[in-house]
């Protein structure tokens, strides 16, 4: 059946079509969208789950594949960061079932984190690395995955970008395939499955590259990296991953300049890791130049010069490390038609790529905000009103920020939030303000997604050490920010099933937190006067600030109120729109608008206003 | 026959809308297709862009620079995008919506003029199909939506008037909207009578 599907979605058909009994994984722009479409399939014999954070994601797939079933784990080039410690465990000990690892790296940082090259984990774990240059590639090179995992007995990488995760295209797919039911393996073997002990870790290690040597073999075996020669010894291309995709283009283009694109050999490469040796000394023999397109680090052109080097090769080496190209950004027909330029010395106009960047300048700059409605924005006031009646300023007041939608009070009309590490980092960040002798109260901020993800480590330090800080949990019920995922604090609303919700409400003071209060962010003067408190007692204080995010509470068809506006009251002083910055407010001809449509009623608006101007009234 | 269309806008107006119209109508027809859209966050507001590559068996989801031989633009400000996208030549529809920053609804920060936009777009080498938002049709005493008009403006009025046929896209809006057919089909057939006149 011949369907339109993302990248995301290909891989999560290419895990079917493997027969995955357990997928896992926690959600993270841009690969988000596979384990998604697998939960919206309720599936019977294949179990899925976002999990609390990556590692736990890469542990339970490391159970599954031990057990000798085949699984799926999911995230952003991020989770890899945390899942690692654990991967490269797993990666030494091999497995029995097929162990697939799906990353999505970010080139162009299109959701804001770091442009992180998971090519250089595959490198460092001697892991196989795949890599799909298209949606229909993702499907296919998904089994394929598996495949090689189950014959090399070891896990596998399958890494896409954003922009093909998130493309959408027509793939061929094929049936499921039924997931196995034989009964799990229970392997006792220590020498495989603990590393205690310089014996076991060191013959583990041997094996783990002899794994990663046999699944140099099966790749080459399989055609998967696909080498054409041309039969003049012309350029040599050696495009990896979706940088393969815009060569086509990119010749068609290079060739008005003098290219001849029947004279090039190209190798594209599906699989980055291990590096192909086969295949580019059999490219370097014919080419007396070879350009090298990857996007970000040069792992792959680094490789090349060394085997140059073995070669006792003489031609040369464009990409990254001549100068040509940049290890930032994504790659596209703009970097194929350089190379080729800089490779044969191509006469390029300037213009070529290069217009409309005047216009640009122009174009209004457009911060993001919360919703109207969000919970959070109650939250970034009661902040910013607490420290006012304390007498302070904002920028003597450090309010440490966290993953997640709670990180946009950095923006105005806010500027509450200061910083911004990786999920958890809030809590652990303010303590060593603190230790460095920050006189003035001190505030972490932290999602409730992100809080059960890596904050709960932080917050028990804080209180084993007794640090003066307040931490204020910005509880909006879901994992909003990637797009609505449940996490272990998700109350089972109408339709959400199978899992037991796990309350912040009874894990903070279980703690030893002693300071523990719970608000309604919407109620602004019992929300400020909380955080007020907190800040000029002693030790460590919790906030919870609970109310769901209100794109949420929305889809269900709910609202918290209705506004009603008095315009005689307005006398249009803006000061609503200043210190909401909600965009269902506008200013009309005699007074403020309120954009019935995106309004979600949660009276903050009427909080501000001093005129009586605005009133709440309480939904039907 | 290619053609790479480029979508910008701010969230919520709609515009992905459109691009996935256009690459199921491609797909039902047998017509190779890749359409990216970039959501960013979950927030509305934020600035969207998306691409849609047709006609090649074998392309890349990122149009290149200069290459896109339609832009479909539903925000003043946000057109400047794409100005750097844009085929000497190619066709510009714009929807004249202006979706102010706090920032510029409180006189803070500028905003781009119309004219100075156009301008832009004038000096970029591109035809300009200009859409009145207030030129935006009722349906039943409301206004309709403005994405499914513009749809049709395309499909009338851009390149895409030889590789599709109405009635190709009618189909897809037909099987893709459960609800309110017949208020998107209205605005879709208003886009396609939008006339020449008014586009100069
Ligand atoms: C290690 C890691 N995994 C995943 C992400 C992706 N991510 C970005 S925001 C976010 C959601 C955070 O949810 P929550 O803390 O509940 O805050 P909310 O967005 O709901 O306000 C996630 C999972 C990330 N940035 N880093
Ligand atoms: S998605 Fe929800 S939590 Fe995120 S900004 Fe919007 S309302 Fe707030
Ligand atoms: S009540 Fe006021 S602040 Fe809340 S969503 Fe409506 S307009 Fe915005």
């Amino acid at each position: 059946m011949k369907k339109l599907i993302t990248g995301n979605e290909a891989v999560a058909y290419g895990a079917l079509r493997a027969g995955v009994k357990v997928a896992c994984g926690y959600p993270g722009t841009p690969s988000t969208g596979c384990l998604a479409s697998l939960l919206l399939m309720d599936l019977k014999d294949t179990y899925v789950e976002w999990s609390v954070n990556e590692k736990v994601a890469v542990e339970i797939a490391a159970g599954v594949a031990w057990a000798g079933h085949r699984a799926l784990c999911t995230m952003k080039m991020s989770g890899v960061n945390v899942a690692y410690d654990s991967l490269i465990s797993v990666a030494y000990s091999g497995c029995d079932g097929g162990m697939v690892i799906y990353v999505a790296d970010d080139p162009g940082a299109n959701a804001g984190m770091c442009e992180q090259d998971t090519r250089g984990f595959a490198i460092m774990s001697d892991m196989p690395m795949l890599e799909p240059k298209s949606v229909a590639e993702a499907y296919w090179l998904t089994q394929f995955a598996f495949e090689l995992s189950e014959q090399i007995k070891g896990p596998v990488f399958l890494r896409s970008v954003t922009a093909i995760a998130d493309s959408q295209a027509e793939v061929e797919i094929e049936e499921p395939a039924p997931v196995s039911q034989k009964p799990p393996l229970l392997v006792r073997d220590i020498a495989r499955y603990t590393k205690a002990g310089s014996v076991i870790a060191m013959t583990q290690h041997r094996q783990l590259i002899e794994r990663l040597e046999l699944a140099e073999k099966i790749i080459a075996q399989a055609g998967i990296n696909q080498l054409r020669l041309a039969k003049e010894a012309g350029l040599g291309i050696i495009a990896c991953g979706v940088a393969a995709a815009y060569l086509e283009e990119g010749f068609e283009i290079a060739q008005a300049y003098g290219f001849r694109p029947e004279t090039a050999s190209i190798l594209e490469i599906k699989a980055s890791h291990p590096f192909p040796s086969k295949e580019v000394s059999q490219l370097l023999d014919r080419c007396p130049t070879v350009l090298v397109l990857e996007e970000l680090e040069a792992y792959i052109e680094k490789s090349v010069y060394v085997m140059a080097q073995k070669l006792g090769y003489r031609g040369r080496i464009v990409g990254k490390l001549d100068g040509t190209l940049s290890r930032i950004g994504e790659y596209g027909v703009k970097q194929v038609v350089q190379g080729i330029s800089a490779a044969l010395k191509l006469d390029l106009p300037e213009t070529l790529f290069n217009a409309g960047q005047e216009g640009l300048k122009l174009a209004a700059a457009r911060p993001i905000t919360v919703c109207a409605g969000c919970p959070h924005r109650g939250t970034y006031m009661a902040i910013n009103q607490a420290i006012k009646r304390l007498k302070l300023k904002k920028n003597e007041v450090m309010v440490t920020g966290d993953i997640g939608c709670t990180i946009l009070g950095m923006n105005p009309p806010f500027d509450t939030v200061w910083n911004e590490i990786s999920m958890g980092a809030s809590v652990s960040l303010a303590q060593g303000y603190v230790h460095a002798g920050v006189q003035t109260p001190v505030i972490a901020t932290i999602g409730d997604s992100t809080f059960f993800h890596g904050g709960i480590p932080g917050l028990i330090n804080a209180v084993q050490h007794q640090v003066n800080m307040t931490l204020i949990i910005m509880d909006n019920r879901w994992t909003a920010m990637t797009g609505m995922q449940v996490n272990p604090g998700t109350p089972c609303y109408d339709g959400l099933k199978g899992y037991q919700q796990v309350d912040i409400a009874s894990i903070v003071p279980a703690l030893g937190v002693n300071h523990f209060v719970i608000v309604d962010p919407f109620k602004l003067e019992e929300t400020s006067t909380a955080i007020q408190n907190a800040l000029v007692m002693p030790g460590v204080k919790v906030i919870l600030a609970r109310q769901e995010c209100a794109i949420q509470a929305q889809r269900r068809g709910e609202k918290e109120g209705v506004i009603k506006i008095t315009p005689e009251n307005c006398n249009k002083c803006k000061l609503c729109i200043i210190v909401t910055g909600c965009p269902a407010l506008s200013l009309g001809s005699d007074a403020i608008q309120i954009d019935p449509e995106l309004c979600y009623g949660c009276g903050m608006c009427v909080q501000t206003c001093n005129k009586e101007a605005l009133h709440k009234e309480l939904a039907a | 026959m290619n053609c790479d269309i480029y979508f910008t806008g701010v969230g919520g107006q709609g515009i992905l809308t459109i691009g996935e119209v256009l690459a199921e109508t491609a797909v039902s027809m047998g017509i190779p297709s890749n359409f990216y859209p970039s959501k960013g966050m979950a927030q509305r507001g934020g600035f969207v862009k998306a691409q849609l590559r047709l006609g090649r068996e074998h392309v890349g989801p990122n149009i290149p620079p200069r290459g896109a031989d339609i832009v479909v633009s539903m925000e003043v400000s946000e057109s400047l995008k794409a100005l750097p996208l844009i085929k000497e030549g190619g066709e510009f529809v714009l929807l004249g919506n202006v979706w102010a920053p706090t920032a510029v609804a409180l006189g803070k920060a500028p905003y781009p003029a119309l004219e100075q936009v156009k301008e832009q777009i004038h000096l970029a080498g591109a035809r300009l199909i200009y859409i009145d938002p207030a030129q935006l049709p009722l349906y039943q005493d409301e206004t309709v939506r403005a994405n499914l008009f513009v749809l049709g403006v395309l499909v009338h009025l851009s390149a895409l008037k030889h590789m599709f046929q109405p009635s190709d896209v009618e189909r897809v809006i037909r099987a893709r909207f459960s609800r309110e057919v017949e208020s998107n089909l209205f605005a879709f057939r208003c886009g396609l009578e939008y006339s020449v006149e008014e586009a100069a």
